[in-house]
């Protein structure tokens, strides 16, 4: 019995219940090719699922995120005119981040979204795969491999499906913006997709990779939405990649200082970089976690300067 | 493309790692930092095997192709690597069975009616009818035994031709049929690099009087290793042997290589790194285990036995010996090898329940340490895995057990041989000629199953260089007494072995564990 009880410990020694293995540092570079069979997610989109879905989203995640955290959503009045299927691309820190731009749509914006999400993290074990594709939709992304392919996201633009993509791949390690990969433009060019730049601010010092929770105090995020791209006539992927990082460090710059001193910084080409200070990474860490300062009722001495503030100082 | 072998450097998220240990395995906890060599997945294998064989027969190396090389009216003889190859034994059909066929085949179409098959079992057992006919497949069985499928004897003063000597006085003395043939077509596997190529015909098909000259304690220590050719004294004396019996008789040596799909299903995980074991593998890894440790000893051996390897074929190669064994060598390391850096103060070993000598046999304590400090510690190119004076850990129960059929002066040996001295150069001085001429041990050998006389003593001097060169060897979990008198020390646990070996290596050693079978072999730098 003692034998058995010793042997079942070690053995749990390597058990992995979450099944994401736990591999020794040395032993990365040497990994298996991933399994080759994709998971099926079409059943999540059936009605069935859609009615599901919605009501998780609502009534459990959305509550669920803006008691967590403060959200603050803007620029929705840009989905005004636009009709599906459209690429909505933001920057991803946190795994806040599909969270907040799917409860921040609009419901009819909502139902109608797609999440790529990474198949080796989300898709490597039966339960999460399937609550991750009930929950947000989501479709399997291989980021490395041979398998790199967009059958998928073809199949859902196709079907008039909107997709949300975050182009870095993975969430940033410290903060800042990581480079863009180009599949998601080619699509868009391809399929001559509207392209919703998102940024998210806030959601990094809210829940920085590496946290299972929010950090508590409902710290505040902020989700803006900027107005759609559209794919020109004769532009490539790479141009249009470009174009969306330009719109979205401008959308930042707008959130953090206002739109008008955004647009008259871009004129001047002083919009900040995403990609963070050129400095140590304990200084961008520290940077990209500092928390977004809380809306506060503005002083009625200041009510005056709204319109003329142009300084880019924080509010 | 297979992954390549690699060295794991042992972290807080490694797993507790698999050591086998004779009919058993366990799961044991390295201490940090230890280097895990492991071997590289299986290569895939030839999908056309049949195609393969066939090609390599009519495009040989340096060589005209094979039916150019049959007529009427010649005498061939094909000779065969015996049971010790490959281990486990593979899974039906046996590669040699499928070179053999078609070997056959073009002779028929040839008219060649003088046609012997040989086991080539140089001193070790022979083969039972039912092992021949599991190697060479129903059809070859039952067409040539007994009149003209036999076991090599080694000890047949009529069934042996005298060559001559080398130009280093050694004298080559093989099977008459083979040296009196038109054509010897030799068929072997190649497990390790040590195996196959000069040494198939001189050693397969030699006598004790030709033997003797290669397997020495002095041959021993002046290979480093004897599984790298090139530098092995006992590979040396081989090739100057092949050449003299290549005067003699045209050889034509067909080589196949196998991959490293060591295990079957049931037994997976044995093939698989810790920390990719599925959950299945997880509940295989403990139901075997829990198993294997409450079954009777008779039931455990048997299922061991059992075991077929679902080995793949990686290479078939024919023609002029050493041209296709470059080839052969090629392909083995290709399988095997991984490069390690630098060496180690331990070196730790899981030995498995099967060595080249037990096969459907047992494996007795000097066989145990044959394996551990023969072919493991061997198992190297450049520099030994551990340093000079380091200290060696094995894995293994080593019981005080002998196959009395099997081994019968392996239990003189033990008994009597080792009492006396551990020393391989005392030993071979004082005791080999007793034993290689025993007449009781040679007709045990001629008509029983029986390993030669002398065979202990060369298992013996295997294990010569690395007993020179360790400071220090400790079992875990071993048999003391068995241990004690090949002049050992035996610790209950791995923690223990590594206590004990503080007074050679210090109290903070660096540690390798060379994670085999399936096999590896180290580039060490």
């Amino acid at each position: 019995m003692a034998s058995l009880l010793e042997d079942l410990r070690l053995v749990a020694r390597g058990w992995r219940w979450t099944h994401r293995p736990l591999v020794p540092r040395s032993a990365e570079r040497f990994l298996p090719a991933p399994d080759p069979k994709e998971f099926p997610t079409a059943w999540a989109r059936t009605p069935l699922a859609r009615a599901v879905r919605e009501g998780v989203q609502r009534f459990v995640l959305r509550p669920l995120v803006w008691t967590e955290t403060e959200p603050r959503v803007e620029g929705l009045d840009h989905l005004e005119g636009l009709r599906p299927p459209v690429m909505f691309v933001a920057n991803h820190a946190s795994h806040l981040d599909a969270p907040l731009v799917l409860c921040s749509l609009p419901r009819r914006w909502r139902e109608r979204t797609a999440t790529a999400a990474a198949a080796d993290y989300f898709f490597d074990v039966l339960w999460r795969a399937a609550a991750t594709a009930l929950v947000f939709n989501a479709f399997p992304i291989e980021r490395k491999g041979a398998r790199r392919g967009t059958g998928t996201a073809r199949r859902l633009i196709e079907e008039r499906w909107n997709l949300l993509v975050f182009p870095e791949g993975t969430r940033s390690r410290d903060g800042w913006l990581q480079r863009f990969r180009l599949g998601p433009a080619r699509l868009a060019v391809e399929y001559r997709l509207p392209v919703v730049p998102v940024a998210i601010r806030g959601a990094y010092a809210a829940m920085p990779r590496g946290r299972g929770w929010p950090r508590p105090g409902r710290l505040p995020v902020s989700v803006r939405y900027g107005p759609p791209l559209h794919p020109e006539e004769g532009e490539d992927a790479r141009g249009l990649n470009a174009r969306l990082l330009r719109a979205l460090e401008r959308l930042w710059d707008e959130d953090a200082t206002s739109w008008w001193a955004s647009l008259r910084r871009e004129a001047e080409g002083k919009t900040p970089s995403l990609a963070g200070p050129p400095a140590a990474r304990w200084r961008r860490v520290w940077e990209a976690s500092r928390p977004l300062p809380r809306p506060r009722p503005r002083p009625v001495w200041e009510a005056g300067e709204s319109t003329t503030r142009g300084g880019g100082e924080e509010r | 493309m297979a992954r390549p072998g690699f060295v794991l450097e042992v972290d807080e998220r490694t797993p507790p790692l698999l050591v086998h240990e004779g009919e058993g395995f366990r799961l044991e906890k390295f201490p940090l930092g230890t280097r895990v060599v492991y071997p590289p997945d299986p290569l895939p294998p030839l999908r056309d095997v049949e195609g393969a064989i066939r090609r390599a027969l009519l495009d040989p190396i340096d060589s005209e192709p094979l039916p150019a090389l049959l007529r009427p009216g010649m005498r061939l003889t094909i000779a065969f690597d015996d049971i010790s190859l490959p281990l486990p034994p593979m899974r039906r059909p046996d590669v040699r069975q499928r070179v053999i066929e078609q070997v056959l085949e073009m002779a028929a179409r040839r008219g060649v009616d003088d046609v012997q098959l040989v086991v080539a079992n140089s001193l070790h057992r022979r083969m039972t009818p039912a092992e021949i006919k599991r190697t060479v497949g129903e059809r070859v069985f039952r067409s040539f035994w007994p009149e003209a499928l036999r076991n090599f004897d080694a000890e047949d003063p009529k069934g042996l031709a005298y060559l001559g000597r080398t130009d280093k006085g050694e004298d080559v003395e093989i099977d008459r049929r083979a040296a009196e043939s038109d054509l010897l077509v030799y068929v072997n596997i190649n497990l390790v690099a040590m195996d196959g190529g000069v040494k198939s015909v001189p050693v397969g098909l030699g006598s004790y009087r030709s033997i003797r000259h290669h397997h020495t304690v002095h041959t021993m220590l002046h290979s480093r290793s004897y599984m790298d050719p090139e530098n092995s004294a006992l590979h040396h004396s081989c090739a100057r042997m092949h050449r003299l019996v290549a005067q003699h008789v045209r050889i034509f040596q067909v080589e196949t290589t196998l991959n490293n799909e060591t295990f079957p299903t049931a037994f997976g995980f044995l093939n698989r790194r810790e920390w990719e074991w599925s959950l299945a593998d997880q509940a295989a890894y403990l139901a075997a285990k829990r198993a294997n440790d409450a079954a009777p000893p008779r039931v455990r051996r048997e299922v061991f036995r059992r075991i077929e390897a679902p080995y793949g074929v990686t290479g078939v190669h024919a023609g002029e010996t050493e041209a296709v064994h470059r080839r052969t060598l090629a392909n083995v390391h290709r399988q095997q090898l991984v490069e390690v850096d630098g060496q180690s103060d331990v070196l730790v070993v899981g030995l498995p329940y099967i060595c080249p000598y037990n096969v459907n046999s047992i494996m007795n304590p000097v066989l145990v340490n044959c394996l551990g400090l023969g072919y493991f510690f061997n198992l190297y190119r450049g520099r030994p895995l551990v340093r000079r004076g380091g200290a060696m850990i094995v894995f293994h129960p080593t019981p005080w057990e002998f196959h009395q059929v099997h081994h019968p002066s392996y239990i003189d040996f033990f008994e009597e041989v080792l009492a006396e001295t551990t020393d391989p150069a005392q030993v071979e001085a004082k005791f080999e000629q007793q034993y290689a001429t025993d007449e009781w041990y040679r007709h045990l050998y001629r008509t029983s199953y029986a390993y030669h006389g002398v065979h202990p003593f060369y298992m013996w001097y295997w294990t010569a260089h690395a007993m020179e060169y360790l400071g220090d060897v400790i079992y875990v979990g071993a048999d003391r007494r068995a241990v004690a008198r090949m002049g050992f020390r035996t610790a209950s646990t791995f923690a223990d072995a590594l206590e004990m070996a503080t007074d050679t290596v210090g109290r903070s050693p660096s540690i390798t564990y060379l994670h085999c079978p399936p096999l590896v072999m180290a580039e060490v730098r």
